[in-house]
């Protein structure tokens, strides 16, 4: 039996974009639905990222972009989690981002992309109902 | 990555290093998950030795920067270090946001340092019942010293004065914290006071006044007079870091003292009784609370108490009773 | 069998058309500005306590200048149009700057991307991959002449959006093109942002220091004060503070905040108000609630004028007026059923002129997804020019004065105002609130509570909380990519100059700067000798910050090549 179980978040910028309102937002907002939330900051590598996931032992990984870097950069994140086997961990994924871009998003390996505009309930419900709580 | 606990391989691959044993022990500790307390038993042996530091101190006094600087000095001596950082969990909803990793980014990627936050989890003193064992976690990974940091409240029944072995206390000048403290009685529990950003005015008046107040109230022979150190560490610029060295010395100084003076011994005493009592506390409580809900007495009770027919302290004489002298 | 199947019906119908129903009698359900405060249901001439029109509000052009800085407002000129452009490598900015120009913008306006905010030069390690995506990268006088060619310095007015320390070496290349162009820089008309110090709070505060950003920030103020009288030095950047989603009276109370740092160092260089004042200018939001926005820009214009004679000593009326741009609220957009931002900027634009904005840029409807497209950076301009010929607001100054709400509302907004700067006062000064992070406090506490504005429904928006639609699957009007390949080759372009660019000259260059920047000089004119050189962004900058006790390299991962 698993007693006073906290779900895990580990929320993070990459690249240069210094857009951090929504993210600080989003943080603030998680703490409040009950979990324990990591903000590792801006200008972070995917190696930072994944590091930090497994010394933390996050069950969710949510990435902020909102300087078009999205493309770019998640395909290295999602190498890097691969490459130290986090394949039980969530991978989200916030900000702006073309509609267009968002199924090449998912098949790139995000489980869930949240535009700008979004409202709190539907993220942490989608995190609490699709944490891979296998670590039983 | 196997997810089900095979206590042999837990153990094997923490004494032999590795980092997702590791924080994966340190997540089963914390959630009270099964097969954590036989894993701990195994790793109990293998620790002892590491120092404990802790740092704490109000926000804004740049206890992040300092433990950030900290980190470094340790490295350069070559030591494995483990970092704790426990944050405040909401009284509300339970959450927490740890806001200290941010403030690493220099040990990122630095594999001699581990670093984990940590949430209060409802107990009031800035630390959770679960950093004992995370502490000794980090030591049988392999960590020389392991930084607790925490804002630190004295408030609570675990606090770092019971958990470390140096007490590192940050305040700032101009804050009114070195009067604060004082009031407090939190003089008495720091080991080394730390005067952050001294380069702000008002610093020369607060180090006179914090030497002067530790001159009193240390009269003891023999006994460890807390030392005042000034630091200047600004998060960015390199060249205007001071006192590091200095501080790294006084705490190598109070271990050294700890050791030489025989009072490494109460404060070991001291630790273990403080944990042994929580644990017995939280086992007993559970175990009570557990037979009486089982039984549905624990309702029954609680309304006779309300109805004014019992009162508390006949109801806890009365369970006892029968826990305590069973069949008669 | 009849009976019971129209029973049926009428139950069916009845159900279908409750909520129509319903929606004929509905009424708001608050009165609050966009900001939180309580609104009457009426404003008549009882609300204004002593009609001191000449005394408290005045006509245009007169101090407090209320209702406008000039006496004629928009019969005099019209609002610049000034959409900003900043896409892929200086080539293809300058393919964009020109096509909006053709289609009847009347200012040009060109955007920092976040490698050259951040001082990076294109082949920098952590810039390769963002180069161009949100701006562009200016790294050496070359990319500059390409940026400008052909464009006549002297006759255009010109927009330069660097805003972190990197403006002053975007002021040393625009004018080391303009010079080695045969320009006086005397005869440059243009502006640029130039506003470090805000900028710390837009991501970029490892370029960004605060006692870098003062000096940096006063250096370009202080140089273009001297040598270019027709430049205005300083867009200081209310806008972006309201990003963060703070309020209307927050905005202005930290963005005057913020000014006044520059014009306390400007003084204690010992510069006369009346000498540079004149040429200050900001860069203020425009949200959606259409009057509470007028009313703040309106209560802007007196504060400053106020602020400058009383505080300041201001004698030059010019130095009173508050000077602005205007940037609707990018903020106020969402991705959901985008082609509805359309009427949101509108608005915004709408309250902006009637405020009586000197310089405008509309946003694209489709800033929540991606880079502005041609199609919606046209969409934006058209809004700009249907708004100044279609809809006669140009006819008349401050054709709101003299409503008992707006009125009633710009007293309002003052007086909130002024209480928040007096908070800042108290706590020690804006330096102090910033180094201490109470102003970062600030941002996330206002930032959480919008957020819970909507969660909550207290706020609504169309599209998100309500009147919401299935997720759309495609952008109305394209997606504007930027090519990898124009980036590649600004990579290249630059790895080319650094090889190939005489060392030894440059040297000396750089050498000058570093004795200048230790010296405390101001390092602008270095700053084009070096530029002129072929010094770049990164090694410009990086000198500076290295004499500063700062690393070379904000990323901290290159050493200066010039120890």
């Amino acid at each position: 039996m698993v007693r006073n179980k906290k779900i895990k978040v580990l929320l993070s910028k990459v690249g240069l974009d210094g857009h951090d309102r929504g993210v600080k937002v989003i943080a603030s907002l998680l703490k409040e639905a009950g979990m324990e939330v990591i903000y590792l900051g801006m200008y972070q590598t995917e190696q930072n990222i994944v590091k930090a996931a497994i010394d933390e032992d996050v069950d969710v990984i949510g990435v902020s972009y909102l300087s078009g870097e999205h493309l770019v950069f998640t395909p290295k994140i999602v190498e890097e989690m691969k490459k130290n086997d986090l394949d039980d961990v969530l991978l989200i994924a916030g900000g702006t981002f073309p509609p267009e871009d968002i199924p090449a998003m998912e098949k790139m390996g995000i489980d869930k992309v949240f535009r700008a505009g979004s409202l709190t309930e539907p993220i942490a419900d989608y995190i609490k109902n699709n944490i891979k709580k296998g670590k039983e | 990555m196997k997810r089900k606990i095979d206590i042999d391989q837990m153990v094997e691959r923490l004494l032999s290093g590795d980092r997702r044993a590791a924080a994966r022990l340190i997540t089963m500790v914390e959630d009270e998950a099964k097969g954590h307390r036989e894993v701990m038993k195994r790793i109990y042996p293998h620790t002892g030795e590491c120092s404990i530091l802790g740092i704490t101190g109000s926000g804004g006094a740049g206890k992040s920067t300092l433990t950030d600087h900290l980190i470094r000095e340790f490295r350069k001596q070559g030591k494995m270090v483990g970092v704790a950082v426990v944050d405040p969990s909401s009284p509300f909803s339970g959450g927490a946001l740890l806001g200290d990793r941010i403030r690493l980014q220099s040990h990122f990627l630095d594999d001699g340092v581990f670093i984990r936050s940590l949430a209060s989890r409802g107990y009031l003193g800035g630390l959770s019942k679960a950093v004992y064992d995370v502490i000794r976690i980090m030591e049988a990974m392999g960590a020389d010293i392991v930084i607790v940091e925490t804002l630190g409240t004295g408030q609570d029944e675990i606090d770092v004065i019971h958990v470390c072995h140096t007490c590192l206390l940050v305040l700032t000048p101009g804050m009114g914290d070195d009067i604060q403290a004082m009031k407090a009685g939190i003089m008495e529990i720091a080991d080394i006071i730390v005067l952050n950003k001294a380069d702000l005015d008002g610093a020369e008046r607060s180090l006179r006044h914090l030497r002067g107040a530790l001159a009193m109230a240390c009269t003891e022979e023999g006994t460890w007079v807390p030392k005042v150190i000034p630091t200047v560490s600004v998060a960015n610029k390199p060249g205007k870091i001071q006192g590091l060295s200095e501080l790294a010395s006084a705490i190598a100084e109070h271990e050294q003292y700890l050791k030489d003076s025989g009072a490494i011994d109460k404060v070991n005493f001291e630790r273990v009784e403080q944990e042994l009592g929580l644990i017995f506390k939280d086992e007993l409580q559970k175990l009570i609370f557990k037979g009486l809900k089982g039984t549905g007495k624990k309702r029954k009770y609680i309304k006779s108490i309300i109805d004014r027919k019992n009162d508390p302290y006949s109801v806890v004489e009365e369970v006892l009773n029968v826990y305590l002298n069973p069949g008669k | 069998m009849d009976q019971v199947n129209q029973k049926k019906q009428v139950e069916t119908l009845e159900g279908s058309w409750e909520d129509y129903i319903k929606a004929y009698y509905e009424k708001p359900a608050s009165f609050k500005s966009w900001s939180g405060y309580d609104l009457k249901e009426i404003y008549t001439p009882r609300d204004r306590s002593a009609e001191e029109y000449e005394k408290d509000i005045a006509d245009a052009g007169t101090y407090p200048f209320t209702r406008g800085i000039h006496a004629n407002m928009f019969r005099g000129r019209l609002w610049t149009k000034r959409e900003v452009v900043g896409i892929g490598s200086p080539a293809d900015t300058h393919e964009r700057l020109e096509y909006l120009a053709h289609q009847g913008g009347s200012g040009l306006n060109t955007i920092a991307d976040v490698t050259y905010e951040m001082g990076l030069d294109a082949d920098h390690p952590r810039a390769v991959d963002e180069v161009g995506l949100t701006g562009v990268n200016i790294t050496s006088i070359r990319d500059m002449e390409t940026l400008t060619r052909d464009i006549p310095l002297d006759k255009v007015s010109w927009s330069v959006i660097t805003a972190s320390t990197a403006a002053s070496v975007s002021m040393a290349q625009y004018v080391a093109v303009a010079k080695d162009r045969g320009y006086d820089p005397a005869v440059l008309r243009g502006s640029i942002q130039n506003d470090p110090i805000h900028f710390r709070y837009c991501g970029f505060r490892p370029a960004c220091p605060l006692d870098l950003s003062i000096k940096l920030g006063s250096d370009v103020m202080e140089f273009c004060t001297k040598k270019m009288p027709k430049w205005y030095y300083t867009t200081v950047n209310m806008y972006d503070l309201r990003e963060q989603g703070i309020t209307a009276p927050q905005e202005v109370a930290f963005g005057f905040g913020i000014a006044m740092c520059y014009i306390d160092e400007l003084i204690r260089r010992g510069l006369d108000i009346d000498e540079f004042a004149p040429r200050f200018t900001f860069y203020v939001s425009c949200h959606i609630d259409i009057f509470e926005e007028v009313a703040k820009i309106r209560a802007a214009r007196r504060m400053w004028a106020r602020l400058m004679k009383e505080k300041y000593g201001a004698r030059d009326p010019r130095s009173m007026q508050f000077r602005f741009a205007v940037h609707t609220a990018g903020c106020s957009l969402i991705p959901q059923q985008p082609l509805n931002n359309i009427v949101r900027i509108s608005y915004e634009a709408l309250a902006a002129v009637l405020g009586g904005v000197q310089s405008l840029h509309c946003c694209s409807y489709d800033e929540p997804m991606c880079l502005p497209t041609e199609k919606g950076h046209l969409q934006a301009l058209r809004t700009q020019q249907i708004l100044a010929y279609e809809t006669g607001v140009t006819n008349v100054v401050d054709p709101l004065g003299g409503s008992y709400y707006v009125e009633s509302l710009t007293d309002k907004m003052e007086e909130e105002s002024l209480k928040i700067m007096k908070q800042v006062e108290d706590i020690g000064g804006m330096e102090d609130a910033i180094r201490t992070e109470w102003l970062d406090a600030q941002f996330e506490s206002e930032a959480v509570k919008r957020q819970k504005e909507l969660d909550s429904g207290e706020k609504l928006v169309v599209g998100v909380n309500v009147f919401t639609t299935e997720q759309e699957k495609s952008t109305p009007l394209g997606v504007q990519r930027v090519s990898s390949a124009s980036a590649k080759q600004q990579v290249q372009e630059v790895r080319e100059l650094k090889r190939t660019r005489n060392m030894n000259k440059l040297k000396i260059a750089i050498a000058r700067l570093r004795d200048d920047a230790g010296e405390r000089k101001n390092v602008i004119p270095a700053m084009i000798e070096a530029t002129k050189a072929f010094g770049t962004t990164g090694e410009l900058l990086g000198t500076v910050r290295e004499v500063f006790g700062y690393p070379y390299d904000p990323m901290e991962i290159l050493e200066s090549p010039f120890q």
